[in-house]
């Protein structure tokens, strides 16, 4: 596991996402990237019943990602994170009295995988209660796990396919004090996924956007 | 009369001291044809000695007259015979002895075959001395050339050049494990961001596991103080297979650290040094730490981080810039 | 617009509906060695497994209702191994003439940051102890012998002490919901031991 940046695209003016997500893959195969297989990642939100203090409950959310096809992911926002197995989706069953899934609220984005020499490119569609929300874009320097040192690199890469979109520093690596280093489970990629889609939760639906 | 001397007329000489002087242009040429006229006058009186015994007795009127005259002439046959083997003699001393520094020694000879045309093995040999010549000439210059530049990996054939040298160095391949552990530990300390952990895992041949930084992790398979291999992972990829010894084999899976395991190699004969072995593996550990900033500094020609998806992988080997592997000269 | 085609499943992983057939018992401290040597030679052909766990037993309390329970195991032998979380739910009522106790069981791996997890979703740690013992297996079947032990400074596991001068022998089986003849194998399993130890089926309900 390296260190991966994920960014929003913007949709190109004038065009439809599927059309902006197309001329993504162009760039890329021009550039020599060679298609791989496919990608999604989602996101479950689940708030707390039982809340007796009171407090403004925080949100729990579970998530997945077909990189780790066996794990689950289960964040707050801000942390504490834990990785699990796959049973952990079982146990949110079991504790549906308790915490309960917010079924509109998911969250998910699938696409192509992409990968060129030692780095690896989705681009997915982010889509929400079946409508296309936006364009994710998660870049992996597979060589590197020090982000700080690759930064410079990745971005030099990110621009010679995003041109001008390309994003600042992923936050979750400029807020870590010691030596910037990405540990080895994907908990870094899926708080970049779930501030990404938090934010597109908030946006507006884009008109005629609609995936049927 | 073709030039053949009996062995019994001329004892003294044979053929081949003659001739070979011939080839010492310029040395008592005169008392050479003087000898070779003797020669031809030996030859003609002893011709006479035996013209005269095979025409046997001469017609004469009384039978002691005939036998007279036979005896009396044999004997003056004989007596030339005799007078120009002394002649002979006295030249062959003025002649000398032939030379004995002749370069080809007595297979000059052959350049008096006298079927020399349809065997020219007098001239091949000439041409192989020149060749086996030139070769000696060559091979000098280049043994005491390659002593100055002292190529050679293993010590047991430095021969000569390590005797002539006062200090009596150990042979560099059977150095004490203390002394490779000092020299290892003390190349680790000069090096804060690089650790080096030792391993014997078969015998008395010394494995490294370098890890530099949170870059990458080199091993280095030593024999003795020598660099015989080192192969280059990520810092997060496995250095242990799964039966859990060290993995000296498998190539990592990601090109940069592949072409950077070529490069290393491409060191491991550039820093050679067999007196010194411990130089060569300080520089080559040196040369190793410029890969702490792999993925911070762009290329030292181009500019760029990236070249077809690889950051500069290339070090010099002198200046340690990094460069592309197709930016470098 | 309510029906998402991609939320329809809200489980994406995981083995659904797992059961525990258990049953349980006890040895004195002295006869051990005779049940450690029996179930050598009963169980599987192995080197029995020895371990050393502390498990912290994590309640989240709702407005109604019974608390829900979690177990969150780790393993003092393998430090670096992912800790084990567990959910057991109440036992069946079921019929009479099963020979085990019977309850629903969610097994999870989770990393290390576990507790501070199981705190955030306002769970509380209620008691831990530390378990160490061996595990026998034959096929499916799983016999644990552990002796309990108390934590007297709260997690600190080096310093605690026995519950009892006797062992838990525990015999269990995970099985999908419905597979009730697994609970015949271990009556019979259970026969066996006897009279070195006498496996029953115990609720915990009436303990507490």
């Amino acid at each position: 596991m390296g260190v991966t940046c994920v960014c929003q695209v913007p949709v190109a003016e004038g065009k439809s996402v599927q059309q902006t997500v197309d001329q993504l893959h162009k760039k890329l195969e021009q550039l020599g990237a060679v298609k791989q297989g496919s990608f999604f990642v989602d996101c479950e939100t689940y708030h707390a019943t039982g809340n007796a203090s009171g407090q403004p409950s925080k949100l729990l959310y579970v998530m997945h990602n077909s990189e780790t096809p066996l794990s689950c992911m289960a964040l707050f926002e801000g942390g504490p994170y834990l990785t699990a197995d796959a049973n952990f989706d079982v146990l949110m069953v079991k504790l549906k009295s308790h915490f309960q899934n917010a079924k509109g609220h998911k969250v998910e984005s699938r696409g192509a995988r992409y990968r060129y020499c030692d780095f690896l490119v989705k681009v997915g569609t982010v889509t929400m209660s079946s409508s296309a929300r936006g364009i994710s874009v998660e870049v992996e320097y597979c060589a590197c796990v020090v982000p700080g040192d690759c930064w410079n690199l990745m971005k030099e890469f990110m621009q010679s396919f995003l041109g001008s979109n390309v994003p600042e520093i992923p936050s979750v690596f400029t807020s870590k004090p010691e030596g910037l280093f990405a540990p080895a489970d994907c908990m870094d990629t899926m708080s970049q996924y779930l501030e990404l889609f938090s934010k597109v939760r908030k946006q507006q639906v884009l008109p005629g956007s609609s995936v049927r | 009369m073709p030039l053949r001397i009996d062995v019994t007329c001329a004892p003294a000489l044979t053929v081949g001291e003659i001739m070979a002087d011939v080839m010492n242009v310029g040395v008592n040429l005169e008392a050479f044809s003087q000898a070779i006229n003797a020669i031809q006058a030996l030859r003609s009186s002893v011709t006479r000695v035996f013209d005269s015994l095979k025409d046997g007795m001469k017609n004469k009127e009384t039978l002691e007259g005939r036998e007279k005259a036979f005896i009396a002439e044999f004997q003056d046959n004989l007596q030339s015979v005799n007078r120009d083997l002394t002649e002979l003699e006295r030249l062959s001393n003025l002649v000398g002895r032939p030379s004995e520094s002749h370069p080809l020694h007595n297979s000059g000879l052959l350049s008096l075959d006298p079927v020399q045309d349809k065997t020219p093995l007098y001239s091949q040999l000439l041409q192989a001395y020149k060749w086996s010549n030139k070769l000696q000439y060559h091979a000098g210059l280049a043994s005491s050339l390659l002593n100055q530049q002292s190529l050679k990996r293993s010590a047991n054939q430095i021969g000569a050049s390590a005797k002539r040298r006062p200090k009596v160095q150990p042979s560099t391949l059977v150095l004490p494990i203390q002394y490779v552990d000092d020299v290892i530990s003390r190349i680790g300390r000069m090096f804060p961001d690089m650790s080096i952990e030792l391993f014997r895992p078969n015998g008395t041949s010394a494995v490294l596991l370098v890890t530099l930084g949170k870059v990458l992790k080199a091993i280095v398979v030593m024999r003795s103080l020598f660099i015989d291999r080192t192969i280059v992972r990520g810092y997060h990829e496995n250095v242990h297979s799964e039966d859990g010894k060290l993995d000296i084999w498998s190539k990592s899976n990601y090109q940069v650290f592949q072409k950077v395991t070529d490069h290393a190699t491409t060191a491991l004969l550039h820093y050679q040094l067999p007196q010194m072995p411990d130089v060569v593996v300080r520089s080559f550990m040196t040369w190793l730490r410029s890969y702490i900033k792999l993925f911070q500094t762009p290329c030292q020609r181009c500019g760029k981080f990236l070249q077809d998806g690889l950051p500069p992988t290339w070090r010099d080997f002198r200046t340690l810039e990094a460069f592309h592997d197709t930016c470098r000269q | 617009m309510e029906a998402p085609p991609v939320t329809v499943m809200p489980v994406t992983g995981g083995t659904i509906n797992m059961m525990e057939y258990l049953l349980q018992g006890s040895v004195l401290d002295q006869s051990l060695d005779s049940l450690l040597h029996r179930l050598r030679g009963l169980c599987d052909n192995m080197e029995p497994e020895s371990f050393a766990d502390h498990e912290l037993v994590y309640l989240l309390k709702g407005q109604q209702g019974n608390p829900f329970i979690l177990r969150a195991r780790r393993s003092l032998a393998h430090p670096t191994a992912p800790w084990h979380l567990r959910y057991l739910g109440q036992p069946e009522v079921g019929d009479k003439s099963r020979h085990a106790l019977v309850r629903n069981c969610v097994d999870v791996a989770a990393s290390h940051s576990l507790p501070d997890f199981l705190n955030e979703m306002g769970f509380r740690m209620d008691h831990e102890f530390v378990a160490k013992g061996h595990i026998f297996r034959k096929g499916a079947l799983k016999m644990v012998v552990s002796k309990l032990s108390r934590v007297l400074v709260p997690g600190n596991t080096d310093n605690t002490e026995p519950l009892s001068l006797s062992y838990l022998v525990e015999l269990s089986v995970l099985a999908p919901a419905g597979q009730d003849t697994v609970s015949e194998d271990m009556r019979s399993f259970a026969e066996q031991l006897k009279p070195l130890v006498h496996l029953e089926k115990i609720d915990p309900k009436r303990l507490m």
